[in-house]
């Protein structure tokens, strides 16, 4: 009965879906919010396929509105899809019944922009309240709760309110309630949209901890480039109920296909020219110009000795304009704005030199 | 005043602290349920039951609208079905708790549903049943509300059950109308007004510091 459903099962010549390497996969899935009395239909989501592989945490971005909370909530049937399937771990739950779906739930952890506390409840009250939920004895819940306040770094917290705490231990009981059933996938909601940048980094810092150190698979939606730059095996973009793009995080960031996209990671990979450059740049070099070049450096290049290179054995001078080095996805990726002079053979060296590295450049104009 | 007075007195207030004990009491534990339902069964709702929620929104809006005095002479037949007379401090019990019930049952409502619905969403996250959200989380989240909304209707139930004297029910308001208003006695109709300001100042206060106490959300590190 519950034999893994596979879609390519009968069809003969087609690559397999490696469908069992999947915590959860979306095949065409639609939502459509039937309309209130006198409007329309909402459509939600549309063709929705993703698939997110097991251990690995794969951020939805997208701006309000774009599907992104809807996307989440079919995951534990908060929501249903009104179209396609959902496969958690091989299994169709798209026609799950609610009770079905509550055991379900519980193999599967939420946390929530506004962390969801219950205010009248201690810190081990609500990190024990899913386990209330299922039966668990008391003298498990006791050790298990411990353990987990241990794990977020809490422990001496257990006995205060929710409303003593700052907004990033109030994420980390949210973090602790969401493991106390040990489920398989976390689903995070906006989850450090209302941290600061600092706290944000904590908080991303325990999730990447948990998905290596219990091999949790996370799904995740933000507005917020930060946080897919920083812990995301995979990225997808949403927007209008649609997927636009989605791929390896650093492939997506280096390599931005759609528009949505490269407005997105151009907040985090972007280097913008100085202002008063920005206002002299024309797309023709005139004699005695000065080119500017965008160099981008991806994975083992980014270490690439260039300026000392082009400097050196090129014997040309290099004017460093504005540059940036970051890490995507724990791979270093940087860009950096050069002037270099326009005229060859100079400016032809320099580009074979920059070629001979497997560096990308681009020229953005000319200045005097 | 003379002792046999002062004994009326004293007996008064323990009628009226009975009646209003009893019809809060009662008036709790079937408005509860009842507060509860309302506050769920709208559509899309953990009980979504809309007709019924309409019909016992109606219902409750129908009594609450009934003027207590009218209420109290309307139902004498099923007073006197319940506690077997339609006299006496006893059956005076009926009405009271029948106004007390849709009451608290509406405040009930107006706390459960200022419970964040983040939170309701957070227990449905963990496989919560909704029998378990009630328990779980809209109760306990509602209750520093629902304190000071149990307060309210005891003050509102000292205030009528001044009234049932009109059918012989006992109690401080009957005391001061036969006998401050009718027998001319004024001192017995200002201790009896006197009574009553220290009893609504002390209940008040009371469930003030309780819900106070019950509320875990001022707290500050």
């Amino acid at each position: 009965m519950n034999a893994p459903l596979r879609r390519d099962a009968f069809s003969v010549g087609a690559a397999p879906i490696p469908i069992a390497a999947a915590a959860i996969r979306f095949e065409n899935v639609g939502k459509v919010f039937p309309g209130r009395s006198g409007q329309g239909s909402v459509t939600a989501l549309e063709g929705i396929d993703l698939a997110v592989p097991q251990g690995s945490i794969l951020g939805v971005i997208g701006r309000s509105g774009a599907g992104k909370s809807t996307l989440i909530r079919l995951v534990n049937g908060l929501e249903r899809a009104t179209s396609g399937r959902i496969l958690l771990e091989d299994e169709d739950v798209t026609g799950l019944t609610e009770a079905g779906w509550r055991a379900r739930r519980r193999t599967t952890g939420m946390i929530f922009q506004h962390f969801n506390l219950l205010s009248s409840r201690t810190v081990f009250d609500n990190v024990a309240l899913p386990l209330e939920i299922a039966g668990t004895a008391k003298a498990e819940i006791k050790a298990r709760v411990e353990t987990l306040l241990d794990l977020v770094g809490l422990s001496d917290k257990s006995g205060r309110y929710p409303a003593e705490l700052s907004g990033g231990q109030k994420q980390r009981v949210g973090i602790a309630r969401a493991l106390a059933t040990e489920p398989k996938v976390l689903l995070c909601d906006e989850a450090t949209s209302a941290l600061d940048p600092e706290t944000t980094q904590s908080i991303l810092a325990l999730l990447k901890r948990v998905n290596r150190e219990l091999g949790l698979t996370i799904l995740l939606i933000t507005h917020e480039i930060p946080v897919i730059k920083e812990i995301c095996d995979r990225v997808a973009v949403i927007e209008g109920g649609r997927i636009v793009e989605e791929g390896e995080t650093f492939q997506v960031f280096t390599r931005p296909q759609h528009p949505t996209t490269a407005r997105f990671v151009e907040t985090v990979t972007g280097v913008e020219l100085p202002a008063h450059l920005a206002d002299r740049i024309r797309p023709t070099a005139k004699a005695g110009d000065n080119a500017i070049l965008r160099i981008t450096f991806t994975g083992e290049n980014a270490t690439a000795p260039v300026i000392s290179r082009l400097s050196s054995v090129v014997g040309v001078d290099v004017n460093i304009l504005a540059g940036r080095i970051d890490a995507i996805a724990g791979q270093p990726f940087g860009s950096l704005l050069v002037s270099v002079p326009a005229r060859d053979p100079e400016f032809s060296a320099v580009l074979g030199a920059l070629k001979s590295l497997d560096l990308k450049a681009e020229v953005l104009g000319h200045v005097s | 005043m003379s002792p046999e007075i002062i004994r009326l007195i004293i007996q008064a207030t323990g009628d009226t602290l009975l009646m209003v004990a009893v019809a809060a009491g009662l008036g709790t534990v079937f408005g509860l349920p009842l507060g509860v339902f309302l506050a769920t069964s709208k559509r899309g709702e953990l009980f979504a039951a809309p007709v019924v929620n309409a019909v016992l929104g109606a219902l409750v809006n129908a009594t609450r609208s009934t003027p207590f005095i009218i209420l109290v002479v309307a139902i004498i037949p099923f007073t006197r079905l319940i506690a077997g007379t339609s006299i006496g401090t006893n059956a005076a019990m009926v009405p009271l708790t029948l106004a007390a019930t849709p009451f608290i049952a509406r405040l009930i409502e107006g706390a459960i549903r200022e419970v964040d619905q983040g939170l309701v969403e957070a227990a449905r996250s963990m496989g919560a049943t909704p029998l378990q959200i009630v328990r779980k989380v809209l109760v306990p989240e509602a209750l520093p509300a629902i304190t000071l909304g149990l307060t309210l209707a005891i003050v509102s139930l000292l205030g009528f059950s001044a009234m049932v004297g009109a059918v012989g029910g006992g109690g401080l308001g009957d005391l001061g109308i036969r006998y401050g208003y009718q027998r001319f006695m004024p001192d017995v109709m200002g201790v009896v007004v006197a009574v009553l300001i220290v009893l609504v100042q002390t209940v008040q206060s009371i469930g003030d510091r309780l819900a106070r106490r019950l509320n875990k959300r001022l707290r500050h590190a």
